[in-house]
């Protein structure tokens, strides 16, 4: 969403993205790992069929997620040396942010709904994938990233495109799953749209904007439309072949993933009470590296 | 270029050489960098000097760069490691070594969120041993990332945790007997980790001093030069500590080998045969079963290892069958020797480092040691790279030593070459223009300003 505005429309909104991005943009690149690692633990019997299938696709996603770590890093610290500037280095963070979701987005369709897979051959088919429904699948996500951004970062000035993208976000994204398979549209659907459209919605009346102010809700409420996803799919992937039963770890490896999560989310809860703890005291010093002027 | 089995299993190794090569160079600077600023905090609150916290503030900036790129990196390598070496991550995934790359990310968010409140609060803190307490955590997050890496590469050396032969004579299909807490510690574990620590401070400390003593000898601020010479301090005393760790250490590893990995022993050593008063030999090789050329010291080799371990009798290529126990590649004692030579050289430099301390020579201003500073940062780095490519090559070849080999551990699709070359490529841009940003960024602030 952040990486769509500070494309778009850099010179009113760099504020705004810039002030949530900047402190947690390496967090969220942190979990990113956290998700491959308990993927690998989770899932083991799944690691073979995934890199004989994904390999290449997910080298391009590591050069991608280099360069925008790379770039949004040095675009935090950088004085500007000839062309070379914060903008270029923060737009430059927002395409590889964007190119990389998509990537991911494909990924994910491919996993989830076996677009451009072939078990048999164990091979994986950029053109095979690009199906009608594959593709409106992503054009319905940009839509909606772009739709919800306003409501996210408390942009009032945008706040009449929401409805239309978001709208159009919605309608883009059933579209897109009744031509990957059309025996996913069931009623579980409409929680996600609903919940999804109730964003756009609170944002645009005064009383209930407030309650959107605060992005711990908002993202509270992404979490549940997407798991409310899960049970079209759940228990099997790739297109309904594989059932994830029998990839999931079992046994004595189970319950060490349950004890060593249980340990690492106390951990992480104690750290997170301190910075938020920390954080809800003071505000940023003067030594903030962030530069937007 | 023919891309059979063969080419596509060296390009697999090749490639992932070159990224965790690349990768702890960036950790290494990472790790020596925030023990730095802890040092220079803790010195300014206690002196009340505040061109320590100036120096300390200026590298925060810094290590958020190298953490930012270096958490890139290290990503790069948790996915190469699934799609270039699925075999073996299935196999990690099905015993408790999956539990130590699963435990390192509590590591990384233990130091990714005391260095968001150390960096962008640091003036909220209104205690300032409370500021300074997060740069511990942020210490604790790299050396914690650190250790249970080399715990997961000691495991490689020494496996245990689950029923090798069991795993062995089903085709390498059934994982049972896991014992999920016993990767924690393996036979190698104690002293490799105690190995790795040191030498990794020691070459990111390098590198760090490497930049000072060159813009000392640069500068023409007073302020800047002050600012720099108490870095430069820091980093001295940081290096006599790790060197003579390192020494030591290191003494104890190859030691180990002895009980834990003889074949690997003796091709380090480069012994035809075994044996007892076996001499020590710098350099040359085994050629047509013999050694020859290099420096001879007679009896040395069993001198040393019966000093260590109490052990005389070492063993000798001579006792592997190659087809039953494969060789590893015998230039494997070459970049030994090159490592413990480079090694002895670090040595030196800091015992005369210390030597000019204790005489109150102020080494960390004087010419001649800020020439040296940086050959020995060139140094430094190449006998770390030759540790890990000795260690590495050492143990060929074996992914899993005595289990699983990595031809039967990677991918070979040939679809994976042209993405290789791409990340390799991509790789030889960011590294170069990230150490280039480092001093920037360094460099960028007014010295006399700041203090």
């Amino acid at each position: 969403m952040g990486a769509v505005l500070l494309l778009t429309a850099w010179e009113t909104t760099k504020k705004r993205v810039l002030d949530y991005i900047v402190p947690i943009w390496e967090i969220t690149g942190t979990f990113g790992a956290f998700w491959v690692v308990t993927g690998d633990f989770a899932y083991p019997s799944l690691l073979i069929p995934v890199a004989e299938l994904f390999a290449p696709l997910l080298t391009i996603f590591l050069i991608l997620f280099v360069a925008r770590s790379s770039s949004i890093v040095f675009a935090e610290f950088i004085i500007k040396k000839r062309w070379l500037d914060e903008v270029k280095l923060f737009k430059a963070y927002a395409v590889s942010t964007i190119v990389l979701g998509l990537v991911l987005l494909m990924l994910v369709s491919a996993l989830v709904g076996g677009q451009g897979v072939d078990i048999r051959t164990s091979s994986f088919s950029l053109a095979s994938w690009a199906t009608a429904g594959s593709i409106v699948f992503l054009l319905g996500t940009l839509l909606l990233s772009a739709g919800l951004a306003p409501a996210f970062f408390d942009l009032a000035p945008f706040r009449r495109l929401i409805l239309p993208l978001t709208g159009a976000g919605i309608v883009l994204s059933v579209l897109s799953y009744y031509l990957m398979a059309s025996a996913l549209l069931t009623w579980w659907m409409t929680i996600p749209v609903l919940l999804t459209l109730g964003l756009g919605l609170l944002y645009l009346w005064p009383k209930t904007m407030r309650i959107l102010a605060n992005k711990a809700v908002f993202i509270l409420v992404v979490c549940v439309a997407i798991f409310s996803l899960q049970p079209l799919v759940y228990p099997k992937v790739i297109g309904q072949s594989l059932s994830i039963d029998l990839v999931t770890t079992s046994g004595t490896m189970e319950n060490a993933f349950l004890l060593a999560g249980g340990l690492g989310a106390i951990l992480l809860a104690v750290m997170i009470g301190i910075y938020i703890m920390v954080a809800a005291r003071g505000v940023s010093g003067p030594d903030t590296p962030i530069s937007t002027s | 270029m023919v891309l059979d089995s063969a080419t596509m299993l060296w390009f697999v190794r090749f490639l992932f050489a070159f990224t965790i090569g690349s990768h702890i160079l960036l950790v290494s600077t990472s790790i020596a960098l925030s023990i730095l600023i802890s040092a220079a905090e803790f010195i300014s609150i206690r002196r009340g000097d505040k061109v320590y916290e100036a120096l300390a503030r200026r590298l925060t900036k810094v290590f958020v760069v190298s953490f930012g790129v270096g958490t890139a990196s290290g990503i790069v390598l948790a996915v190469e490691l699934v799609t270039l070496f699925p075999t073996f991550m299935t196999l990690v995934s099905q015993t408790g070594v999956i539990i130590l790359l699963y435990t390192e990310m509590f590591a990384f968010f233990l130091e990714i969120l005391a260095l968001m409140l150390y960096v962008y609060y640091w003036d909220s803190f209104r205690n300032r041993y409370a500021h300074w307490a997060a740069s511990i955590f942020v210490i604790a997050g790299t050396l914690l990332s650190a250790v249970l890496i080399t715990m997961v590469n000691a495991w490689m050396n020494t496996p245990n945790g689950f029923d090798i032969a069991t795993f062995i004579s089903s085709g390498f299909k059934t994982v049972t007997g896991v014992q999920p807490w016993a990767v924690f510690l393996t036979p190698s574990t104690v002293t490799e980790v105690f190995h790795v620590l040191p030498t990794t401070i020691l070459a990111g400390s390098t590198i760090i001093g490497s930049f000072f003593a060159y813009w000392f000898l640069r500068s023409r601020d007073a302020g800047e030069k002050e600012m720099f010479g108490k870095a430069l301090k820091i980093l001295g005393a940081i290096g006599i500590v790790t060197i003579a760790l390192s020494v030591i250490t290191g003494a104890d590893e190859i030691s180990g080998l002895l009980t834990t990995q003889p074949l690997k022993f003796a091709s380090l050593e480069a012994n035809p045969v075994n044996g007892t008063n076996l001499p020590e030999k710098l350099f040359g090789g085994i050629v047509n079963g013999k050694f020859e050329g290099g420096i001879i010291i007679p009896g040395a080799q069993s001198f040393l290892a019966k000093l260590e371990t109490g052990i005389s009798s070492l063993p000798g290529l001579n006792q592997y069958n190659q087809t039953t126990n494969p060789w590893p590649p015998l230039f494997v004692h070459t970049t030994f020797d090159t490592m413990v030579v480079g090694g002895m050289a670090l040595g030196a430099f800091f015992l005369l480092y210390l030597g000019a301390l204790l005489l109150k020579r102020r080494p960390y201003e004087t010419k001649f040691f800020l020439y040296l500073q940086i050959p020995v940062a060139v140094v430094a780095v190449l006998v770390y790279l030759l540790g890990w490519a000795t260690d590495e090559i050492g143990r060929q070849p074996w992914i899993v030593y005595n289990v699983m080999t990595v031809d039967r551990a990677a991918n070979l699709s040939t679809s994976l070459f042209v993405p290789g070359i791409l990340i390799m490529l991509f790789y030889i841009l960011i590294l170069p223009t990230t150490f280039y940003f480092y001093a920037r960024i360094f460099r960028q602030s007014d010295g006399q300003k700041e203090v």
